[in-house]
């Protein structure tokens, strides 16, 4: 490491150009956001924000029903990903790294393309409806857009791959010899894989449902065009009202409230990490 | 000990993931205005017509110059952080490395909510700089992290072995550490890129009349009209993502970055 007298300066020089930009054009508009929550502006400091968003009807079940469907895409994608994670990690190092550009390839593109695909899906004359129709088992289309099952559907494929991600390098650790001396030594299949797998890979399962839960709690396109009003979540709620009701400090209230879930989860992990460690 | 039902997850894994990509390819191409499935015939008329939007059009050259401008400013300010918090030992490393991870933390959505208050309170503010400043401040996570990476790759004393051998410590970090820079450098201007470029929740609060981005007007394209076009242009910025990920992967391995 280097140690030089006019280190101060220079490390000055180095970090403040980025940290004023960050300062001034990100955490003072979160400050200002804060401010705005408890300052309608009428008045003075108030909570009355929080506790009409609260006692709300509205906003409580669309607060409930954004933590449900976060909890059901993550429980979805741990299910999915597990077994495919370890197949994986288990491939000869070039297949693997050809499938895993595939892994991240839904995660370049851009959500609105990837949540459009759902609506040809899932739409009035989309495939499934065409299945079930010519297959005589409806006689009406049924209704899957603005539903909770096409938003679980959408989030799911929209943040897989932060699922398989974290747990395809916990498991790419995990040496052969130690499967091997556990099969050796009796343990069957799954008693391996629930024994030996799932311990060792503990850390990218958490780290994956962290990404999971709050990319899917406060995402937006996909709530945006596969619930759009009739089923809100957080991130539509405060569109609504900032853009359409001009309530800004009730939309200031909505927002606080998701920085603090996502705050609060990420806490949660790091002090499980702690607590590993 | 990969059993056979395993592969048979992994299968139905790559079904879920990929599955979509291969409908907006197909609805592209087909004939029919109403987006029934299967498409009935083939045509070129929504990649036509895709080109004859003005509103696609004009907001993908915006996207381009908004991602690649916030991307090389956020490096350019990056990188030096990066290199301080890797070569350096400090008192406040652990809260300036919170600081920069920190736009990753927040809610997108809340980010540009909280950025447009805060600009109409600055007074009038072009729309492009309310998006290149909300841009550039979204990638720092991005282009710190994975620099900061590549540097603890580094041996440290390669740059101590040049200074002491009479290089400057410019010259040092310029001759010795920045091409062993180019790989760390190069991905976070990748994913730096890819980030801005498909971000929708900070550009649609900072979007103005005229000026958004390409992201923004498809999603509200499609607010008043459902037809193949939408399909058509997600199997154009497919194919540019592909040739760009595959790309960089090959390179540089990405995934490991993400």
């Amino acid at each position: 490491m280097i140690r030089r007298p006019n280190q101060r300066r220079t490390l000055l020089l180095l970090v403040a150009p980025a940290f004023i930009f960050v300062f001034v054009f990100f955490v003072l508009p979160l400050i200002f956001l804060l401010s705005q929550s408890v300052l309608p502006e009428d008045g003075g400091f108030t909570l009355t924000g929080y506790v009409d968003f609260f006692q709300s009807r509205v906003s409580r079940i669309v607060y409930l029903r954004t933590l449900k469907l976060g909890l059901i895409v993550t429980g979805i994608s741990v299910v999915m990903s597990y077994p495919a994670a370890f197949v994986l990690a288990r491939m000869p190092a070039r297949r693997r790294s050809f499938l895993m550009s595939l892994v991240i390839l839904p995660l370049m593109t851009n959500a609105v393309a990837r949540t459009f695909a759902w609506l040809i899906i899932l739409g009035r004359r989309g495939m499934i409806n065409q299945t079930l129709l010519s297959l005589e088992l409806v006689e009406q289309p049924v209704r899957f857009i603005f539903t909770e099952t096409a938003i679980v559907l959408g989030l799911t494929q929209l943040f897989l791959p932060l699922m398989v991600l974290p747990l395809v390098s916990a498991m790419e650790n995990i040496p052969d010899d130690v499967l091997e001396a556990a099969r050796s030594l009796g343990a069957n299949r799954l008693t391996t894989f629930a024994r030996i797998v799932v311990p060792l890979s503990s850390d990218g399962l958490v780290l994956g449902a962290t990404l999971v839960f709050t990319g899917s709690v406060t995402a937006f396109v996909t709530p945006a065009i596969l619930g759009g009003s009739r089923l809100l979540l957080m991130s539509t709620l405060l569109r609504q009202k900032a853009v359409i009701l001009f309530d800004q400090h009730a939309a200031a209230v909505v927002a606080v409230v998701m920085i603090a879930t996502t705050l609060a989860v990420n806490l949660l992990l790091r002090v499980g990490r702690v607590r590993q460690a | 000990m990969v059993s056979r039902w395993m592969y048979a997850s992994l299968v139905v894994l790559y079904i879920f993931l990929l599955g979509p990509f291969i409908i907006i390819f197909m609805a592209s191409f087909g004939a029919n205005a109403t987006m029934a499935f299967p498409p009935q015939g083939f045509t070129l008329d929504w990649f036509a017509n895709v080109f004859e939007t003005s509103q696609f059009i004009d907001s993908f050259w915006i996207s381009l110059r908004l991602a690649l401008l916030s991307t090389i400013v956020s490096l350019i300010m990056g990188m030096p952080v990066a290199y301080a918090l890797t070569r350096f030992q400090f008192a406040a490393s652990g809260f300036v490395e919170t600081v920069f991870s920190a736009p990753i933390l927040v809610p997108g959505l809340v980010i540009g909510f909280a950025m447009l208050n805060f600009f109409v309170l600055l007074g009038d503010m072009h729309v492009m700089t309310g998006l290149f400043i909300g841009h550039t401040a979204i990638l720092f996570p991005y282009s710190v992290r994975v620099v900061s990476a590549s540097l603890r790759n580094l041996d440290p004393y390669v740059e101590d072995a040049a200074v002491s051998l009479g290089a400057n410590r410019l010259r040092g970090f310029l001759l010795v550490v920045l091409p062993n820079m180019r790989a760390g450098i190069a991905a976070a201007f990748v994913l730096g890129f890819i980030t801005s470029f498909n971000n929708v929740p900070v550009s649609l609060f900072l979007s103005g009349p005229g000026v958004t981005t390409l992201p923004v007007s498809m999603l509200s394209y499609l607010e008043y009209y459902f037809d193949p076009t939408i399909a058509a242009v997600s199997t154009l910025l497919v194919i540019f993502t592909v040739v760009l990920v595959q790309t960089a992967e090959r390179a540089l391995g990405l995934s490991q970055f993400v």
